[in-house]
């Protein structure tokens, strides 16, 4: 696993692990929930949508009761807290020197592939996260940290789809045995 | 010695500390939840704001615009002999079930508490608040004050006198010659032939800020 | 008592400034611990990189033991928390479907847009990807209403399924969060024979 080629210096996952806990109570604590993602990105393509085909969003029950009629997608905490992630993500790289036009792939697919698996995971992330009605972020930090049932089957559900399928396709990341 | 002062094996005994003096601690249960609040939501009650007149409540279950939930938290024996027409009896223990409802409350949704005097309601009250904090209030003077305004018909009571407000003991102070529930008249009282009454307004809508956390 | 009313106090802008203030420091804490990387967040599942499960329960407990504790002291109203309702089965399913998509494409959501932040291509083709597929859902769940609606338990957490108290619960789940470092780290070392 080529994990360590680069020479970057990530912080200690412990550390980034209580700065996160420390922002997810801040969260709860300002404003009664926890961290998103997913959503917000859901509202942001729905928003789309509603600018291409506003009648077919009004007509589908699930988008309509985001963006139909003249309800505002955007005007929602997700949206703005997507917004701060890809400010708040570039920042940390530019600081660092990680901004950089570049694409990570595991050592035997050539990048192209890569792209493609990108995609077709990222089809399944989408679809997976609006089922769950969360994702990593949502689901798993926030409704783990308060204990819901649902959010912790999802992150074993989460684990065992991943570590399931991982050495089927190690291809993709795994560097020649 | 070295092995011990890892930053990571401090880290862990101090979540575990952490988490095991939490455990011996506990969570706040009703009453100490009930301390929490008080100094918001105590005023509310001692002047006042939320205890709302029998004509208010009537206005409210004619209104079509409001959503309206009546809570009964009286005994069975009571409820039997009289109610208002579509409220619900829920028993003090049982009001934690209402939560994920109380909490979908939409923006025109009113909550109204009664009891045969204003005691019963006022704990049930107290209860919800520390619950979801629903948009709620106390029906003033009970059951007993609404049927002094729009009970007593000749027939129905036996004795056709107002209950003493005053002897405020939690008691139906009305006696019926049949247990009809939300058959009498009073139940649902016709607002052209009932007695008008001037009161002040307590019932504010909320505007309702987006709660939904997830990712939805 | 805490949360508050957020609109109430700051207005509507500013609460949105609040919110992306909120995102910016997720964004810097999920880039700075490596998790733009996605071939650093995929090795969790060949157990050569554990940050992934690191971050994610540390993070859990300690927000855990913080929220509780504050609750526990009057400073935070736990009714007033958004707890996300269950919904078992496409909970489950929605997880599965997400562990392989997590497996093939290297990211999560909020990974994703951390990796479209520092201009990773492969980041970006994921968030493509990630639209995509929430059109598609958005599109076809009508369809399976009955199943996006099955295993509806409400507010459920799992102090009320173990009849266990919340402390008690916070406690076991630091004690689970350590056990599983502990034994991934183990798994590490077995596979790899390397120590970090």
């Amino acid at each position: 696993m080529n994990g360590s080629t680069e020479k970057t210096q990530y912080w200690n996952p412990y550390v980034g692990g209580i700065l996160l806990g420390i922002l997810l109570f801040f969260s709860f604590f300002l404003a009664g929930h926890g961290l998103g993602a997913s959503g917000g990105v859901n509202r942001i393509a729905v928003a789309v949508e509603d600018l291409v085909v506003p009648e077919h969003v009004d007509k589908t029950p699930y988008i309509a009761k985001m963006a139909g009629g003249d309800r505002d997608p955007l005007a929602h905490w997700l949206v703005w807290e997507v917004a701060g992630i890809l400010l708040g993500g570039f920042a940390s790289g530019l600081l660092r020197g990680r901004v950089r036009l570049q694409t990570y792939r595991g050592p035997q697919i050539s990048t192209r592939a890569r792209w493609a698996y990108a995609f077709a995971g990222g089809i399944l992330m989408g679809y997976g996260a609006r089922l769950a009605r969360g994702c990593t972020s949502g689901q798993a930090l926030s409704g783990g940290a308060v204990m819901s049932v649902g959010s912790w089957t999802f992150m074993l559900a989460v684990f065992a789809g991943g570590y399931g399928l991982a050495w089927f396709v190690r291809r993709l990341w795994q560097p020649e045995a | 010695m070295n092995r011990i002062f890892k930053p990571q094996v401090l880290g862990a005994v101090i979540l575990l500390s952490a988490s095991g003096a939490l455990a011996l601690y506990g969570q706040p249960d009703l009453e100490q939840k009930w301390q929490f609040m008080a100094p918001e939501f105590e005023p509310r009650l001692l002047e006042r704001q939320v205890q709302i007149d029998p004509a208010e409540l009537l206005s409210l279950m004619n209104d079509d615009y409001i959503s309206l939930i009546i809570y009964d938290v009286r005994s069975e024996r009571d409820w039997n002999e009289f109610h208002l027409v579509d409220s619900e009896r829920i028993a003090l223990e049982a009001l934690p079930t209402q939560r994920e409802r109380l909490r979908a409350l939409p923006e025109n949704g009113v909550v109204v508490v009664v009891s045969n005097d204003e005691m019963l309601a006022t704990e049930a009250w107290k209860r919800l608040m520390v619950l979801a904090r629903p948009n709620a209030y106390i029906l003033e003077g009970g059951l007993n004050h609404w049927l002094n305004i729009y009970g007593l018909p000749a027939d129905e009571a036996g004795g056709g006198r107002a209950a003493s407000l005053a002897r405020a003991d939690g008691t139906l102070r009305h006696s019926f010659k049949l247990a009809l529930g939300d058959r009498h008249a009073a139940a649902h009282p016709d607002e052209r032939h009932a007695p008008q009454r001037e009161y002040t307004p307590r019932v504010k809508l909320l505007k309702k800020i987006a709660k939904a956390g997830g990712c939805d | 008592m805490a949360p508050y009313d957020l609109v109430g106090y700051f207005g509507l802008t500013g609460s949105y400034l609040i919110y992306i203030a909120i995102g910016f420091a997720f964004g810097f804490i999920l880039e700075s611990s490596g998790f733009g990387d996605a071939r650093r967040l995929a090795a969790q599942f060949y157990f050569s990189d554990l940050r992934v499960v690191k971050v994610m329960f540390t993070a859990i407990v300690v927000a855990m033991t913080l929220i509780f504790w504050s609750t526990a002291l009057g400073l935070l109203d736990y009714n007033q928390i958004w707890v996300k309702p269950t919904y078992l089965w496409p909970g489950i399913v929605g997880g599965l479907v997400m562990g392989v998509g997590f497996i093939l494409g290297g990211y999560c959501p909020g990974t994703s847009l951390v990796s479209v932040a520092t201009l990773k291509i492969d980041g970006m083709f994921f968030l493509l990807g990630h639209i995509a597929g929430v059109l598609v859902f958005g599109e076809t769940v009508d369809s399976i209403n009955e199943f996006w609606n099955s295993g509806h338990l409400g507010f459920f957490t799992l102090p009320e399924l173990l009849h266990l108290g919340t402390g008690v619960v916070v406690f076991l789940v630091a004690c689970l969060a350590i056990a599983m470092f502990l034994g991934f780290e183990w798994l590490r070392g077995a596979i790899y024979g390397k120590t970090q």
